[in-house]
């Protein structure tokens, strides 16, 4: 069955190395991306989440129940 | 200097009808599975019944709670914390009421074509095209509303909670449309375009990326945004949810095929969709631990607080599925675990712990902020958390057990080479206790959830609904570049450009899995002998996917032993290429029946389908009385015809019109062999159940027609 593929479409080979590469490159991107991000970044992302309640208004600013 | 601050107000209205919504379908989605769990140890609790079978509820089960309550558990989630992310109410007040009624509508269509066993078989998009085209309508609404109040934000950055929804709302566009290619028949019938093994590498890279992105992406937003929140403080590290978002959308949409294995398949598909399965443990746990180690410095906490402890328990049973999964998907550990009951175990550690519990850890937290109150009862909380807990442990453990007793008990072989459980019905009555504590699992699970409904109920009635919350933010600055930033904040500041990569990291693994396998049917030699369904096999074929046969029995015999003494020569792909849907099934809770046809006469089907008992006593499959006293609806065979015509299955010219004649034709040899057998009835030949026996004395019987037995794969 897969010889049988193989067959059917020239350099085919390639197209095995081709996603392995850019899977590769990819992922050492992200890697790079998410290590060099700048600390003030990730601390401003990090409460993002969190600084609404001083925000609000209206509702109890209290932790939780 | 400091730039004027604006103000503006946040929409709870329509995150409380979510809430609502996903609290009424919880009870609803779980009170049907609670009912299909007893039918496997009560049979009676079928009631006799059509439209209370359990092959028709259980997909009204599985939809019920992947897309009614999950779904509006997501829905719940993304309204409340995107407007909080975003310093912005949604974009249109108009289009988040259209999309909340619009998605029950759909619901409510669901909940009526199911039972009356309109169904496409698709497991998880079992819902026929009228309502597959209203799905993605309100889609398509849901979408335009999420671009829209992230194009109207306040705040710059995009935090990775909106990334995980956008990967959400791109990559089940994708999916629902792929998984959904038909051509009609009539309002509530249709054939897809692909059929066989393509077909079932379509299905299951959508089942697969249903539960990736449906059950897995927004709840990981969610977690992203709610953990911290109930913690009080900031998620571990965000460094690692980037990485754990990128690695796990783009290794996600490979795995599909680990629902295949050791079937027709090819193998290259087959070793592709393991290797990227074990893969995922990867950014899976990556996700898992950034939530548990948020909670790094406030165990203590978590000792004291329900929300937390709900929360906990949510994110270890997704660290624990997510093992498992992988696990799962290695060809040697499937072989025992596939079609058994530990894949129902699996699936349930997902849902009721991962989404069930998370969505109870959120609701204990939103309702309370919704209705400017405090819980009305922590201790109440506890013993939800407690039912929860017990509920899951009782409701898995069995299963495992079961199922891979079951495994064992098909595999066994006596000393003289023969299987030692040949009686397929051994292997279940032998894990009915098992299916018994399941069932009271369920029970402890759902009688929790009224333990929650009553606590929120008095929560809501000590509070009033803040439908509409001020706040307050600055407007968004005008971005100017500065030294030292890195090219993935000008790209997440850039919505759309981020949602087009996310969907060509997924497009990727779709389209190298998918792509060379429409050209299989080019390249597969065809089985000679394998010839298209005649007319009365085709409506019978319909009548077995309108019963949910496929729920309990599978069509795909794995080339093992233990598989091919008990059922026959294993299956083939080229056996399939006229099967529009493919039926491989995903359970054995009966046994398989590709090769079904031949082996009992016709008097024993009719006997076995009126009585299943009659036959084999102690089955615990439902009786189908309608069969017999039903008429068979012959009005749409030649619209049946000419719609597989138009997909390619060949068929003399005029067939169509000549289909009705050809069906009775069939239908009075099986009639005759009938009376032979003593079985009386009036006009047996108008009925539906002729036509079913001609479907199951078919199945696989084509390739016995040829002269030598077996066939390259």
């Amino acid at each position: 069955m897969y010889k049988y593929l193989l067959q059917s479409v020239e350099n085919i080979h390639n197209l095995a190395i081709v996603p392995l590469l850019v899977f590769f490159l990819f992922f050492l991107g992200v890697f790079i991306w998410a290590l060099r991000s700048s600390r003030s970044y990730v601390q401003h992302m990090e409460q993002l989440p969190l600084e609404r309640d001083p925000v609000a208004t209206t509702v109890k600013t209290t932790g939780h129940e | 200097m400091m730039p004027t601050v604006e103000k503006f107000q946040y929409d709870n209205a329509i995150v409380q009808k979510f809430a609502l919504a996903t609290v009424i379908f919880g009870v609803v989605g779980m009170l049907v599975g609670l009912l299909i769990a007893l039918q496997l140890v009560f049979p009676s609790l079928n009631f006799g019944l059509p439209y209370t079978t359990f092959g028709r509820l259980r997909p009204l089960h599985t939809n019920a709670v992947i897309f009614a309550f999950v779904g509006n558990g997501i829905f719940m989630g993304v309204y409340y914390s995107l407007q909080r992310l975003l310093k912005t109410p949604m974009y249109s007040k108009f289009l988040s009421n259209v999309h909340f009624w619009g998605w029950q509508a759909i619901i409510l269509a669901a909940a009526i074509t199911l039972p009356l066993g309109i169904t496409s078989s698709h497991e998880y998009a079992e819902l026929e095209w009228p309502i597959d085209i209203a799905i993605a309508l309100v889609w398509i609404v849901f979408g335009i509303n999420l671009m829209g109040t992230i194009t109207r934000r306040r705040e710059n950055h995009l935090y990775v909670a909106i990334w995980f929804y956008i990967a959400t709302w791109a990559t089940v566009t994708l999916l629902h449309v792929c998984n959904n290619l038909v051509i009609p028949v009539s309002l509530f019938k249709s054939y897809p375009v692909f059929a066989g093994v393509q077909d079932a590498l379509v299905q299951w890279w959508y089942g697969h990326n249903a539960v990736a992105f449906f059950l897995t992406t927004p709840y990981l937003g969610m977690m992203y945004y709610f953990l911290p929140n109930a913690a009080n403080r900031p998620v571990y590290s965000y460094r690692l949810s980037i990485i754990h978002f990128w690695a796990l959308i783009f290794i996600y949409i490979w795995a599909g095929p680990h629902h295949l294995l050791y079937t027709s398949l090819p193998d290259w598909a087959q070793s592709l969709g393991m290797v990227f399965s074990l893969m995922l443990i990867a950014p899976s746990w990556g996700g898992m631990l950034n939530g548990l180690l948020t909670l790094r410095g406030a165990w203590d906490r978590v000792r004291q607080d329900p929300i937390l402890k709900f929360m906990v328990v949510a994110v270890t049973a997704y660290g624990m599925s997510t093992f498992e999964g992988p696990m799962m998907s290695i060809k040697s550990f499937n072989a025992i675990t596939h079609y058994t009951d530990w894949t129902i175990a699996h699936v349930h550690v997902g849902a009721l712990g991962w989404n069930g519990m998370l969505t109870f850890g959120v609701l204990y937290w939103l309702m309370p902020r919704l209705y400017n109150t405090q819980l009305y009862s922590v201790k109440l909380a506890n013993v939800h958390f407690w039912l929860g807990t017990l509920g899951i442990l009782f409701y898995a453990i069995p299963l495992y057990w079961g199922g891979v007793t079951q495994q064992l008990m098909w595999k066994q072989f006596t000393p003289e080479g023969f299987l030692k459980y040949g009686n397929f019905l051994e292997t279940v009555t032998q894990i009915i206790p098992m299916y018994a504590t399941r069932a009271f699992g369920g029970f402890l699970f759902f009688a929790g959830l009224f333990v929650m409904i009553y606590n929120l109920l008095r929560t809501v009635r000590s509070g009033q609904l803040q439908a509409t919350e001020t706040a307050e933010a600055p407007p968004r600055q005008v971005h100017v570049a500065h030294t030292g930033e890195y090219w993935h904040r000008w790209l997440e500041r850039r919505s759309v450009l981020l949602t087009t990569l996310a969907v060509v990291a997924v497009a990727i693994g779709g389209l190298v899995e998918i792509v060379p396998m429409m050209w299989v049917e080019s390249n597969v030699p065809k089985i000679a002998t394998v010839q298209p369904y005649t007319p009365l096999e085709l409506q019978g074929r319909d009548l077995y996917i309108r019963e949910g046969c496929m729920g309990c029995h599978s069509q795909m015999i794995r080339p093992f032993r233990s598989e091919t003494e008990r059922y026959g020569e294993f299956s083939k792909s080229g056996e399939f290429i006229y099967d529009r849907p493919f039926l491989w099934g995903s359970k054995r809770t009966g046994p398989d029946l590709h090769r079904q046809g031949g082996k009992y006469p016709d008097s024993w089907h009719y006997n076995h389908l009126l009585d299943p008992e009659s036959m084999s006593p102690g089955s615990i499959m439902p009786p189908y009385p309608w069969l017999i006293t039903d008429d068979l609806d012959i009005s749409d065979t030649e619209a049946k015809i000419r719609v597989l015509q138009q997909l390619g299955t060949p068929s003399p010219a005029g067939f169509a019109q000549r289909a009705n004649e050809d069906l009775r034709e069939q239908a009075a040899q099986i009639v005759k062999n009938l009376r032979q057998d003593g079985i009386k009835g009036e006009a047996l030949e108008q009925k539906e159940i002729i036509a079913l026996i001609a479907y199951l004395q078919r199945l696989g019987t084509d390739i016995k027609k040829m002269d030598r037995p077996s066939a390259s794969n």
